[in-house]
């Protein structure tokens, strides 16, 4: 595996789509978070005060938000611009066992997410220190339960980037696989969940079961217990990517 | 040279593909001979490049068999270090440089880096390595696949319609490059629809027509029936066509 996770790491880097929506994700934080602390004064605010240790979890929970969605969308381009761009056969060439392929791009494309993640949980910091202080609120980085919050975030992210080349796997088409995550996403999933009906199922819908890891949810959506979201959200990642590396890769390169 | 000779032989047994219910390969058995070049000829959609890549272990055939030296391509423990193939000279990432293509492949086939730089110099690219692929011409780029070929330094090539997009002084240097390289024992299949081409090129010719194989030969064999490799196959496949 090593070889081909050297091969992977230079595909990833050998085009500079991984730092634009590294950027994109810390850009996304970064406003996220500002807005957060920004309205914190609101009296209609949903968040909890940010000197209590809710409010600060919820605050370093927004890079989550800004990085989990770009990471898959990063995942997916990686795989599916090799159907794209017609690299497949070289690919495949080089690795005739096609699963090999797609075991070396989980590996890479979670590392990846974890980085993303602890670049965001940094922005959130860098922006959060001095700005609370100037509210004269104290944050201890390592208090308030935020540890927890940090793993959350960094399990999230990672588990995001098995989403996306599972994803990528079983759809192959590049323009489908990104148009239909962000639609998931954005669209398809808060208007379900949105639902009081369904509020028992939806918990283990992916969006719901990735807040469950930050125990973090802007909505009214009851969430699982950390441990069960990150589950449910790894088990979609999981059963796409067998699914993408068994039926969809095995498929004619032509 | 001997183990070289024993690794590069091409067997196709009953190759065998439809597509939406029509045979674009049918029943298509040949071999490639070590230190031969042999062209793998016939007009466009006769089913070259899909017998090719059933050869190579990216289309399932529904029936038959390919083996290189006695072994599916899928199952070669070192695959590019047998068989170098040249298939697209569209598949790259526009945004990534020559030399990084290359550099990928070979961690994929856990070849030192240098491989890469060596086969971009063999191939007359050096200059460019650093260069995004968007940008190469479509004989650059036919370069570079030939040069992605080359990378595990195989025994087999197999290169589809590598003279596209070539000019003349291009084709000179492949017709010249595939000569030296069958020379040391090793063979190659070149695949084309472009039969003054290969006329100076090939050793022995592959001959398909509407999926099927018509006829495979040395080219001494059909200069001696036929006069010239044209005449060959225009002979050949208007047989085949008043055929009842």
């Amino acid at each position: 595996m090593r070889p081909l996770i050297t091969s992977e790491i230079r595909k990833l880097f050998s085009t500079k789509l991984w730092l634009w929506l590294l950027l994109a994700s810390m850009a996304l934080t970064a406003l996220y978070a500002a807005l957060l602390i920004g309205f914190s004064d609101d009296p209609d605010t949903l968040t909890a005060p940010l000197d209590s240790a809710a409010g600060q979890q919820t605050l370093f929970a927004v890079a989550s938000g800004g990085a989990n969605t770009l990471v898959a969308v990063l995942a997916a381009i990686g795989i599916t611009g090799e159907f794209r761009h017609r690299t497949a056969t070289s690919t495949f060439l080089a690795t005739p066992r096609r699963w090999k392929v797609v075991a070396a791009k989980l590996a890479v494309y979670t590392a990846t997410g974890a980085a993303y993640a602890v670049v965001c949980l940094l922005v959130v910091a860098s922006i959060a220190g001095p700005w609370l202080n100037l509210k004269g609120i104290d944050l201890t980085l390592l208090g308030n339960g935020l540890p927890a919050t940090y793993a959350g975030v960094v399990a999230d992210v990672t588990i995001f980037a098995v989403l996306g080349v599972g994803l990528g796997a079983l759809v192959r088409n590049q323009v489908g696989a990104v148009v239909g995550l962000l639609v998931y996403r954005f669209v398809a999933e808060p208007i379900v969940t949105a639902v009081p009906a369904l509020t028992d199922w939806t918990a283990y819908l992916p969006g719901s079961a990735s807040a469950a890891l930050t125990q973090v949810s802007l909505s009214t959506q009851d969430y699982l217990a950390p441990w069960a979201g990150g589950l449910v959200l790894a088990g979609y990642g999981l059963v796409l990517a067998v699914l993408g590396a068994r039926v969809s890769m095995s498929r004619d390169i032509t | 040279m001997t183990m070289r000779e024993t690794d590069a032989r091409i067997e196709a047994r009953g190759l065998t593909k439809h597509y939406g219910g029509i045979a674009a390969v049918d029943d298509v058995s040949f071999t490639v001979e070590p230190g031969s070049v042999t062209g793998f000829l016939g007009p466009n959609g006769a089913g070259k490049t899909t017998t090719l890549r059933m050869i190579l272990g990216l289309v399932r055939p529904d029936r038959g068999r390919a083996t290189i030296g006695g072994t599916a391509y899928a199952d070669l423990a070192a695959p590019l270090e047998i068989v170098g193939a040249a298939l697209d000279s569209t598949g790259f990432h526009p945004g990534r440089a020559g030399l990084d293509h290359l550099r990928i492949y070979a961690a994929a086939a856990a070849l030192p880096s240098s491989r890469a730089t060596t086969v971009l110099d063999a191939v007359g690219l050096g200059d460019v390595g650093s260069r995004k692929v968007g940008g190469y011409s479509l004989g650059m780029r036919q370069r570079l696949a030939l040069a992605t070929a080359l990378l595990g330094d195989p025994s087999v090539l197999v290169l589809d319609e590598p003279a596209n997009g070539l000019d003349p002084e291009g084709i000179l240097w492949l017709r010249r490059f595939l000569k030296e390289y069958a020379d040391t024992g090793r063979s190659v299949l070149v695949s084309s629809h472009v039969l003054t081409e290969m006329q100076q090129l090939v050793d022995r010719a592959v001959i398909l027509h509407r999926g099927r194989l018509i006829r495979q030969a040395t080219l001494v064999d059909l200069a001696a029936e036929h006069g010239d490799l044209e005449t060959a196959f225009f002979n050949l496949t208007t047989d085949q066509e008043t055929r009842p």
